[in-house]
This record gives C-alpha cells, structure tokens and sequence, in this order.
C-alpha cells in the first residue's frame, strides 16, 4: 500500500480515537495487510507523540483463547502504550469522548533490560524489574467492535487507557494466578493467569520475538501488558472497576 | 413421599450405569420444576445403593456457577452422592467403560475431620470441620443421552455425578487463597479449562456451607471423614478414551485423571 494512503488511513484513526467517533472497518475499502496495519499503527500513534505524548511500553493482543473467541481471531497482535492512556489507580475515567469501551485485568511487567527477538523463557523473565495487577480498557474505534487483524492492529489493537497497581517483585511464579474483574463489587469475570498461554511468561517471550521482526525492541523501563485471560466488559458510567490477581494485589477505577 | 413413578424413574436411571443405553429427559414425566420429586428419586437409588453395600463416603455440590445457575434457570446449587467406588487417587487409571458420557471439572476438595451438625451452622463451624484440603477431579456423568438436562434431571441422577480422583498433598485452609487461588486444567500441554476459587459461588468454602446445612435439613448430616467436592473452578471439559488431564491449583498442588483406552 501506499504511503500516501497509509498517511492518510493513520490520521483517519486518530480522528476517531481524538473525537470518539467510530469509523468503518479500513480494509472494506482498502486491500491491507498486517505490515499495512503496524505502519498505520505507527503513524496514528506518531500524532499522539506530536502532540506530546511520551511512549510508555507494549501491549499484547489475543494471548488467550478467551479472547481470540470473543474477537473471532487466531494470531498475537500488538500496540504501543502512550502516556495519555494512563489512568491513576483508584482514580476516574471520564466515558465522554469514549466510543464502546471495555475492560479486562491483566497482569503488567515493568522490564529492567531490553529484549528484542529470540529469547527463551529464563532469559525472558530475567529483563523483568517488576510486575503488577492492571487494568486494560479497550476501544474498538470501529463501529460494532468489529474488525479484521489488519484493521485492530491499525487501530493500536484497540488500546485506550491502562491503569496499573502497586509493583511487586517477580521473584514467585506468575503462571497461575487467580483473577478477577468486579464492577461494583461483583464478580463479571474469573479466570487465570495460565490461560494466557499456559504462562503469561510466554507472552513475553512472543512480544520480544514479535518486536525484533520489526526492528524494535521490548525496552528498559519500560510496561509490558500481557493480554486478558478473560472476554472484556462494557463500561458504563458510575462503575466502580476492579481487578484483582491472586498475591500480585489489585486496581481499581471508577466510570464517569 | 415416594410414589410408583419416582421408583421407576429410579430404576430406570440405576439401570443405564450398566447398559449405558443413555434415556430422554425425565423431567417430562415431572410436574413443572419437581426439584422435591427429582431429591425423592435420588433418595430412592441412595437407599438402593447404601442396601446393596455401598460406602458412602461424601457428596458433591453441583451447579455452583453462576453461568451454570443461569443457563439452567435456577438460584441455587444442588448435591449428590458420593460412594467408595467412585473414588481414585492421583494418577490412577480409570476405566472409561465404566463411564457415562463423561466430561471432567476441576475443583478443591474438602475432606472434614469432624461432623457438621445441628441446626445453625456457621461458615466458622465448617471452617473448623474442614481438616484438609486437596486438588480435585470430578467425572460427571449423565444417563441422560446428550446431557440434554435440567435441574430435575440432573438431581435425579445423583446430580450427575461419576468418578472422582483426589490429590494427595494435603493442604490446611490457611495455606492457600480459597476465593483467587487460579486454576487450570491441562490436556496435552494445552490449558483447556481456567478458573480460580471465586468462580464456585464466590468461595468454594460458601458451597460447603450450604452443602452442610442443607445435609443437616434432609437428615443426612456431613460425618468426620466425609469428602465434600466443593464445585466447579471453571468450565467443564468432554473426556476420551486414552486422555489424560492434569489440574493445577494455585497454592493446592495439582492431580491427574488419566482414562483407560486408546483415542478416538
């Protein structure tokens, strides 16, 4: 595809992602594929460093069957945290400007060396500083929340806010752990760190391999997030958002 | 009260564990959402089973998930029967053909070293009935053809109970997160079912509880030595011949049931 298309789709979505309008599928109209889809990724979210912005780490996509099943793709996709996107533990998300927002828990790692390409698990886990129970709101700018992998991974695989709790050491094993999602005080989803995978660990390990094919790096200091183990759920406004992952601890936010 | 129809039900159910020739739904042959009548004919095979020399050794607590409640229409869970014969330990082969329609769940056991009775029961009193914890497999089963069940089906059939293997690291209460302990059951390398300890009715502990009282109620009151299996972790997963499944639970230790036979 063209540059001069490509320019043009990445500012597309990052109309709709400033205004919270949702937009048609690119590829009903344009013949993309997944290297299409990283450089419109790439360019969308150059806008958002333009505006001043600072990049904060790497999310991962349909690590978990649950989640490929919700979304009806097969393939491990990723997006660039920036950090706009980061709301405060125990603090509030404003829905205005929000198109058909989702969360899911997760679990966050803080890197303490680069990764790029290659690497095995023990190698993965040693560039670990830290890790943490978070939050992933999700936002499909597409209408319906429907799209194709070149269309999610144009759209920053439909990244819109994160919220991370308290960092913890990585020193126990992380490859199943209990976790939860409860809007106000119930529980709308349970499952476990394993289902991403087998081992969280593993997404790690694909997000640096992943990255090196494309020239990039999983870099020091910066966030890892390593996908739901569960399907997300609508937000709506005045819910109390919390999620909690077995000895990690928890982070929570409330809907405005 | 027991009448002709809960008896032939009854022994038409006993009956299909050796012909395996599954049946239609019974619940059509039930007044409306009959949960009594379907406890009734339980009962009589329960009798039935104890007179012909079965050990009763515990009970299962079914439908503890909320997905489950809700795409069977009900707001509680239920019980059956468990028996000697149905129990095998970590690794033992266990004979698919003594199987019916099997599919496997993943859940914590409890094993009480003191009784549960009286009339006003505390989560306290289970908590301190509770002697130790284990990973657990329940085979549920169904005489049903196609599991096409409802709550009164499944009631009448011993809660569709099967088999049961039981790990053999026994864990005290304390040593464990009941409520977010994951878990995972594994097939071939591949975590073909996860969950964690909330997911059976906020606390596998909350189901014991209710599983004690309503014991106590019926007149059948959990004894010292009783094994409560306490609900499923996650969803249920179909078993072949020749599989082989390992449960892994935070905290818990992890179990294998491995079936006899070669693979489709």
């Amino acid at each position: 595809m063209k540059n001069s298309v490509l320019t043009k789709l990445a500012s597309r979505i990052d109309d709709a992602t400033r205004h919270g309008k949702a937009i048609q599928q690119l590829t009903l109209t344009y013949k993309l594929d997944i290297d299409d889809g990283y450089e419109i990724q790439r360019l969308a979210v150059a806008r958002r460093l333009l505006r001043g912005e600072h990049t904060i780490g790497t999310k991962l996509g349909f690590t978990s069957r649950a989640k490929m099943q919700q979304m009806g793709l097969d393939q491990i996709i990723c997006g660039r945290l920036t950090s706009g996107m980061l709301v405060d533990d125990g603090g509030t998300l404003p829905l205005a400007g929000l198109i058909h927002p989702r969360a899911e828990p997760e679990i966050a790692l803080l890197m303490k060396h680069d990764l790029s390409g290659p690497v095995t698990l023990p190698g993965a886990m040693a560039a670990v500083e830290a890790v943490a129970c978070a939050i992933e709101i999700i936002d499909s700018r597409y209408q319906n929340f429907k799209f194709t992998l070149p269309d999610v991974i144009a759209d920053n695989t439909s990244c819109c806010r994160l919220v991370l709790g308290g960092w913890q050491r990585p020193d126990s094993d992380f490859g199943n752990l209990g976790m939860m999602l409860q809007f106000n005080g119930r529980p709308v989803g349970i499952g476990s760190s394993a289902a991403i995978m087998g081992h969280p660990a593993r997404a790690l390990v694909a997000i640096s391999q992943l990255l090196g094919a494309q020239g990039r790096k999983v870099k020091a200091g910066s966030v890892v997030m390593l996908g739901s183990p569960m399907a997300a759920q609508p937000l709506a406004p005045g819910m109390h958002v919390l999620a909690e992952v077995e000895r990690l601890g928890r982070a929570e936010f409330t809907v405005r | 009260m027991t009448t002709t129809i809960h008896q032939t039900i009854a022994t038409e159910l006993r009956e299909i564990y050796q012909s395996r020739q599954y049946c239609a739904p019974i619940s059509t042959r039930l007044p409306d959402n009959d949960v009594a009548g379907a406890y009734a004919i339980q009962d009589i095979n329960t009798d039935h089973w104890l007179r012909a020399g079965r050990r009763l050794v515990g009970r299962k607590i079914g439908l503890t998930s909320r997905a489950v409640q809700e795409q069977l229409g009900v707001n509680q869970p239920d019980y059956g029967m468990l028996f000697a014969d149905m129990c095998y330990a970590d690794g033992e082969t266990i004979p698919y053909e003594n199987l019916q329609q099997p599919k496997i769940e993943g859940e914590v056991a409890f094993v009480l070293g003191q009784a549960l009775d009286g009339d006003t029961l505390t989560i306290a009193d289970v908590m301190a009935a509770v002697d130790y914890a284990l990973p657990s497999f329940e085979i549920v089963g169904s005489r049903i053809k196609d599991w096409k069940i409802g709550i009164v089906d499944t009631i009448a059939d011993n809660a569709s109970s099967g088999m049961f293997v039981l790990g053999t690291e026994a864990r005290k209460l304390s040593e464990f997160d009941l409520r977010l302990c994951g878990a995972v059951v594994e097939h071939k390398g591949e975590p073909v079912s996860t969950g964690a300890g909330a997911a059976c009715l906020g606390n596998p502990l909350i189901a014991a509880l209710w599983l004690a009282r309503k014991m106590v109620e019926v007149g059948r009151p959990l004894r010292r030595g009783d094994i409560v299996l306490s609900g499923a972790l996650g969803p249920m997963v179909n078993a072949q011949p020749g599989d082989a499944f390992t449960l892994r639970i935070s905290g818990l230790g992890s179990v294998r049931a491995l079936f006899s036979g070669t693979p489709p």
